[in-house]
């Protein structure tokens, strides 16, 4: 009923992503909600910080890596190549997993935006830090300091900063990649808990690996896997009812559970159509329903296997990075 | 056992390195010291040469302080106002990835290995050509000539040891290459960047070859920037050089002079460097 009332904020069009040649999203087309807090969820390496740096073309600053497709914000098409890209970027926070202060005061961390853009007068500083620690819930812990270096703090008091630093340019949409894993239990509920009073005011896009989180948090859900959408729509419809089986797996946690598997390959070492060959060596030697383990580190290897296991009508229950290397991808003939 | 042996064998190495480091600066140190402070008086470093000074009569250095230090501390400035832009250009932001980058580390690399009578003589020939005679001027130039290398590579250095995380912050605030670079890198690589500038600056007050020709050498006190300059290191190099003692010792003196300017510098960044240190992230 009252969504019928939500007007979309951010409008992605056949969004594709590509590093040096690895197809990291794949005609994505989704619409986020304006003022609603929208969770991208998803395994490990499925592409959720991609798409997030698509938003505010990061991606830019990685070499061999591009972005096509449209992403559409106020009417700008972000990916256009010709539009004032730090305009769009100032209306876009971003809260990245690791709190990143800047190399200077804690009153300078907050001011560094507003000062960029043209703000100079001391007083109206002073509001605006004042005003964003508020928010930030930062302030009453370092009203007394805020000329000491920003990273005196604790890592939880830093994020609340990166937070309040965002916020001080006055962005429309808070982007957050994984805010809180690398806070403690209490800081991460600090940040929840201001994230959820900011979407009065704000567009929130929160990537988490935590289905808890997002299930606290969100009230829409997009589930990406492998690069493609899988899924998407109001948080309570995907977590009770959600139409596609992978999203049920991976929200009843069968993607990330220890599966027993029948057998195992270890394919370490192999480019692509070795890795297809024997993979399928090994399912065709396996009855129906059994499981096997791939074991690959060839980067391209752990999208394109399970695509191509999928296309002959076998079942990828999981694929999960193991080590730095190395990942493991479960197919059920 | 034989893992025991190993450790021990590697340790004895590692000892005698360290000794050799420490003995031989020990062993430089006190040579300087032992010759040069009998000698080393008041007037040595408030008095020009009079006349007969190389003979072993009355007067001092100040000439060849007063020049190494305008020498110094001119051709350092000037080097940093050229090095610090080349440096920050070389981020991979700008045209570190490019083939001119490229080209530009190799040039300064085979720059830095050239040795400082080349660019003196260099020096010395464009001046010839330009009609101007040896001065401070053109002591100055030749000696930033020879800092930029150092200067620049050490600088690009620490210049990339800046994360990008540091960098993503501030380009998702808005801030174009420009504020980034001047608002963040140049703040978070500061004290690198003051190392690198000393680093320049003591291969600057300690050469000889190259100011021989390009700066002259006087027995007065510069009063413009046309006039020639007398230097530390050639004022060690004449006076060792006569067959009277007294001035031999005095060359000793020169050198200890040397020595605690470089020194004294040393410290005096080493201090701004942690204040500079305070807001780094690590
Ligand atoms: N700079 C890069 N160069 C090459 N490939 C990359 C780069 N960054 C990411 N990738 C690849 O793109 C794919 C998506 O990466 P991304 O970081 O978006 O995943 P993610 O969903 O955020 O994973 P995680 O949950 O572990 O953070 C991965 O297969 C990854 O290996
Ligand atoms: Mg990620």
């Amino acid at each position: 009923m009252e969504n019928l009332s939500l007007k979309n904020h951010i409008s992605i069009q056949d969004l594709n992503a590509f590093y040096s040649g690895h197809h990291a999203l794949r005609d994505i087309t989704v619409e986020i909600p304006q003022k609603q807090i929208t969770a991208i969820i998803g395994p490990s390496g499925c592409g959720k910080s991609t798409f997030l740096k698509c938003f505010n073309r990061l991606i830019d600053l990685t070499d061999g890596a591009r972005a096509s497709g449209k992403i559409i914000v106020g009417g700008i098409d972000v990916l256009d190549g010709s539009i004032d890209i730090t305009d769009v970027r100032r209306r876009m926070g971003l809260l990245p997993q690791k709190p990143n202060p800047l190399p200077m005061s804690i009153y300078d961390n907050v001011t560094y935006g507003p000062r960029i853009h043209g703000i100079k007068d001391k007083k109206r500083l002073d509001g605006i830090v004042e005003k964003y620690l508020k928010i930030a819930g930062l302030w009453d812990e370092v009203k007394d300091r805020l000329k000491s270096p920003a990273s005196k703090l604790s890592i939880g008091q830093q994020q609340r900063l990166c937070l309040a630093r965002g916020l001080a340019v006055e962005p429309e949409i808070i982007l957050c990649d994984e805010p809180t894993s690398a806070l403690d239990p209490l800081s991460a509920q600090h940040i929840e808990q201001q994230l959820l009073k900011l979407k009065n005011d704000y567009t929130i896009v929160i990537v988490t690996h935590n289905i808890h989180q997002a299930m606290r948090l969100a009230d829409y859900v997009v589930h990406l896997y492998l690069g493609e959408l899988v899924e998407y729509g109001p948080a309570s419809e995907v977590f009770k009812n959600p139409k596609e089986e992978r999203t049920r797996a991976y929200i009843n946690g069968t993607f990330l559970a220890d599966l027993k598997t029948d057998a195992e390959i270890n394919l370490k070492g192999n480019v692509c159509p070795y890795n297809f060959m024997y993979a399928k060596q090994a399912l065709h030697d396996l009855s129906n329903g059994k499981l096997l383990k791939v074991v690959v580190d060839y980067p391209t290897a752990v999208t394109e296997v399970p695509r191509g296991m999928e296309a002959d009508g076998h079942k990828v229950l999981s694929v999960k990075q193991i080590n730095k290397t190395d990942w493991e991808i479960v197919i059920q003939k | 056992m034989d893992k025991l042996r190993e450790e021990k064998l590697f340790k004895s190495l590692m000892l005698a390195s360290l000794a050799i480091v420490v003995g031989s600066l020990f062993l430089v140190i006190a040579v300087v010291v032992w010759n040069g402070a009998p000698s080393l008086s008041l007037s040595m470093i408030t008095q020009t040469p009079k006349g007969g000074y190389y003979l072993g009569k009355e007067g001092g250095i100040l000439n060849a302080i007063v020049g190494s230090l305008y020498l110094a501390f001119g051709s350092m400035l000037l080097a940093i106002m050229i090095s610090l832009p080349v440096a920050l250009s070389l981020q991979k932001d700008y045209i570190g990835k490019t083939k001119a980058a490229y080209y530009i580390r190799l040039s300064l690399d085979v720059l830095w290995g050239t040795p400082s009578i080349v660019y003196g003589a260099f020096g010395f020939i464009v001046m010839l050509y330009l009609g101007m005679r040896a001065s401070l001027l053109g002591g100055i130039i030749v000696l930033t000539l020879l800092q930029l290398p150092i200067m620049i590579r050490a600088m690009e250095e620490v210049v990339k040891l800046v994360p990008e995380e540091l960098k993503e912050a501030s380009y998702t605030l808005g801030a174009t290459k420009l504020e980034t670079t001047l608002g963040v890198v140049v703040k978070q690589a500061l004290p690198g960047i003051v190392t690198a500038a000393l680093l320049a600056f003591g291969r600057g007050i300690g050469d000889a070859a190259s100011i021989l020709f390009t700066a002259g050498y006087t027995d007065s006190l510069p009063r413009s920037l046309f006039d020639p300059v007398a230097s530390l290191p050639l004022a060690v190099f004449f006076q060792l050089g006569t067959p009277f003692p007294e001035v031999q010792q005095r060359a000793y003196a020169s050198a200890l002079i040397l020595l605690i300017i470089v020194l004294a510098l040393s410290i005096t960044s080493r201090y701004l460097s942690k204040r500079f240190m305070k807001n780094i992230i690590r």
